[in-house]
């Protein structure tokens, strides 16, 4: 009986100490910290967060007979989506992340990305040269290119009438187009592709060209239906989009799909993106990290990847084994002289800001 | 040693009843009361608060230290672009209040007043059904029916009537909204107009009153609570409504939901940013929820 207002003393004092704790800790916690974790003991689990559309089920299962370890995919569509869920501790159970160029240079920045140990990887000599020693990641230290490819614009050519060879098209048919278009939802790409329109880099810093872009990409919106990575697929089959701006990886097959469509890299240039897989500071699994990707860069299965799930693959072994169809298709392996105009996409620091606050103004509006 | 030990026992005996129903009975709102407001203070005052001091750091994203400094980001929401996203939130919230009070009042009615008795209980089921299924179905439902080339232009096009483009404007929010919203309309103002007065209809139509004198004078004042609480559960809903203006809206309609998303988990990560508007919008929503509590037991007057 006498234990009972005790406790609820007992309750009150603590809940206080932990209150004054935390206000006390109020002044310098910092926001999502992300630390290392120690491995788990069970290592015959493998979770990957990677893009829609980058492993199938033929492909888990083949790592699994091969290996013995169970593994889980699942999927995220933009990069921001993917950092913030590890930022936000939500990401715990994943060995491997999916990041893009300019992602594994912020993570690498933030700390989150462990440093490969290259003693422990087989097959990173069978990379194309480019691919061994990428700008965004020197020497592959933090991250090993799984595909790449270009950003351009699926269409329809039956509605439309015509082709767009660039970036221009959008501008110049843009009552045709009316809410009939989809763009990325990624600042990057949409904003770089109207700076690219307008003659200047995808990573231009001047506050007046960022400010431009985005004023021509104001005059195009009416024929903007929405920003959308990859949910313009089925409503770009059912013949109720004209034009989406897409990832090339996601781009190709669409033909098959409904034989109106096509893919186009814009004359112009476009950006050049290149998607890798790393190891998360908390990954529990390192082991069977470092598993998944030695199996991915064996060239057999690099080379069966870029046949079933159709993206061009960095792996110069594994593209000598490709069908010549695929090999010599352009929508996957574009030409070098279109890849001579092409840029990729880097951090710009602090133009950042203005990226940011011209994509809100243009979504907000 | 008897001595000392015997006249102990009687004296605390007779208190110990007595203290003991006093202690039970101070103990037992705490009891009961304990769980959920243990619940409460961790899931709901905490994050709160969590949220309210990332609202006072400007510019915030994960990684970075915080450090409260000013209200700079609630002078940010001032600014015209982010004042018209709130503007059209509301907006949107009233459209659908308004669309739902108007489809939802003739059913709500024949629901209660008209309908054999028997079926009542079975229509209200029925009405509320569609809550059975996702949310994310729904809207991805009315995606189907409103695309250009989806079954409500296939079904306008076998009877020749032009062309309607609804998605990715406006309207396709407004529908996805109130179709969303519509069975709680109608469960609230059918609880108000079931306890309506059947008699006062009667006398008011013997003293010579019409129709819709006696619906405006006798049944509106009569089911005005159940109106208030519905109307206000329907727009706070509304105004964090994150789905169909996702999904729906396209470029059209960023929402101040969708807006927060974006500071959060969108390409334009400001964590600071995103608390503050969540904020406006925790207050918006207590405000609302104060009338409702103000206004939505007030007793009827007839």
């Amino acid at each position: 009986m006498p234990r009972n207002p005790y406790s609820r003393r007992l309750f009150l004092q603590q809940s206080v100490a932990a209150a004054s704790g935390l206000a006390l800790s109020g002044c310098g916690w910092r926001l999502a910290d992300v630390r290392p974790v120690a491995p788990s003991g069970d290592s015959n689990k493998l979770y990957l967060y990677t893009w829609a559309g980058y492993t199938d089920r033929a492909l888990l299962q083949r790592f699994t007979q091969e290996t013995g370890i169970e593994v889980v995919a699942d999927v995220f569509d933009s990069n921001e989506v993917m950092l913030a869920k590890l930022q936000s501790g939500g990401g715990g159970v994943y060995s491997i992340i999916y990041p893009s160029d300019y992602m594994v240079r912020r993570m690498r920045d933030l700390g989150l990305l462990v440093p490969l140990d290259h003693d422990r990887l087989d097959g990173l000599d069978r990379l194309f040269e480019p691919y061994q020693n990428p700008a965004y990641d020197p020497e592959n230290q933090y991250s090993i290119p799984i595909s790449w490819g270009t950003t351009g614009l699926v269409y329809n050519q039956a509605r439309l009438g015509s082709d767009p060879v660039d970036w221009d098209y959008l501008w110049d048919n843009r009552s045709r187009l009316a809410r009939r278009l989809t763009m990325l939802n990624d600042p990057r790409e949409t904003m770089g592709a109207a700076l690219r329109r307008l003659g200047y880099s995808y990573n231009a810093t001047d506050p007046e060209e960022i400010r431009r872009a985005y004023e021509a990409l104001r005059e195009l919106r009416p024929a903007i239906a929405s920003f959308t990575t990859d949910a313009w697929r089925d409503r770009m089959v059912a013949g109720d989009l004209f034009a989406a701006m897409s990832y090339s990886a996601d781009a190709v097959g669409v033909e098959e799909e409904n034989p109106d469509l096509r893919y186009a890299i814009p004359r112009s240039g476009t950006s050049l993106w290149t998607d890798t897989m790393a190891i998360p500071i908390t990954a529990p699994n390192p082991d069977g990290a470092y598993a998944w990707l030695n199996f991915l860069l064996k060239p057999d299965v690099a080379a069966s990847v870029t046949e079933t799930l159709a993206f061009a693959t960095p792996n110069r072994v594994a593209y000598e084994q490709l069908p010549p169809d695929l090999a010599e298709n352009p929508s996957l392996f574009p030409s070098e002289e279109i890849l001579a105009k092409c840029e990729s996409i880097s951090p710009v620091g602090e133009a950042t800001a203005f990226y940011n606050r011209y994509w809100t103004l243009l979504t907000s509006a | 040693m008897t001595e000392s030990v015997s006249p102990v026992p009687p004296t605390p005996a007779t208190p110990e009843p007595e203290e003991r129903r006093s202690r039970t009975q101070g103990l037992g709102p705490w009891i009961l009361l304990g769980p959920p407001g243990l619940w409460l203070l961790l899931l709901l005052v905490l994050p709160v608060l969590v949220i309210f001091e990332l609202s006072l750091v400007p510019g915030i994203r994960p990684g970075d230290l915080v450090n409260p400094s000013g209200l700079d980001n609630y002078v940010e929401i001032l600014k015209p672009i982010y004042l018209r996203v709130i503007l059209r939130t509301v907006g949107f919230a009233g459209a659908s209040t308004a669309i739902c009070l108007l489809l939802g009042f003739p059913v709500a009615y024949w629901i209660a007043l008209m309908s054999p008795r028997r079926w009542r209980n079975a229509l209200v089921v029925a009405f509320v059904l569609p809550l059975w299924t996702s949310s994310l179905l729904r809207s991805y439902a009315w995606i189907t029916i409103l695309r250009p080339t989806g079954v409500l232009n296939s079904f306008l096009a076998t009877f020749g009537i032009p062309q309607l483009d609804l998605l990715n404007q406006n309207a396709a929010v407004l529908i996805g909204m109130s179709y969303s919203f519509l069975p709680y309309m109608v469960l609230i103002l059918y609880s108000s107009l079931e306890k309506l007065d059947r008699r006062l209809l009667e006398a008011a139509s013997d003293l010579g009153a019409t129709p819709v004198q006696a619906f405006w004078q006798v049944t509106v004042p009569q089911s005005i609570q159940g109106i208030a609480a519905g109307s206000l559960l329907v727009f706070i809903s509304s105004l964090g409504d994150f789905i169909n203006p996702e999904l729906l809206g396209g470029a059209s309609s960023m929402t101040a939901s969708r807006l927060i998303y974006n500071q959060f988990l969108g390409a334009t990560q400001n964590w600071g940013f995103g608390s503050s508007l969540s904020m406006v919008i925790i207050l918006a929503v207590s405000a609302a929820i104060a009338l409702l509590i103000r206004y939505g037991d007030a007793t009827p007057k007839t």
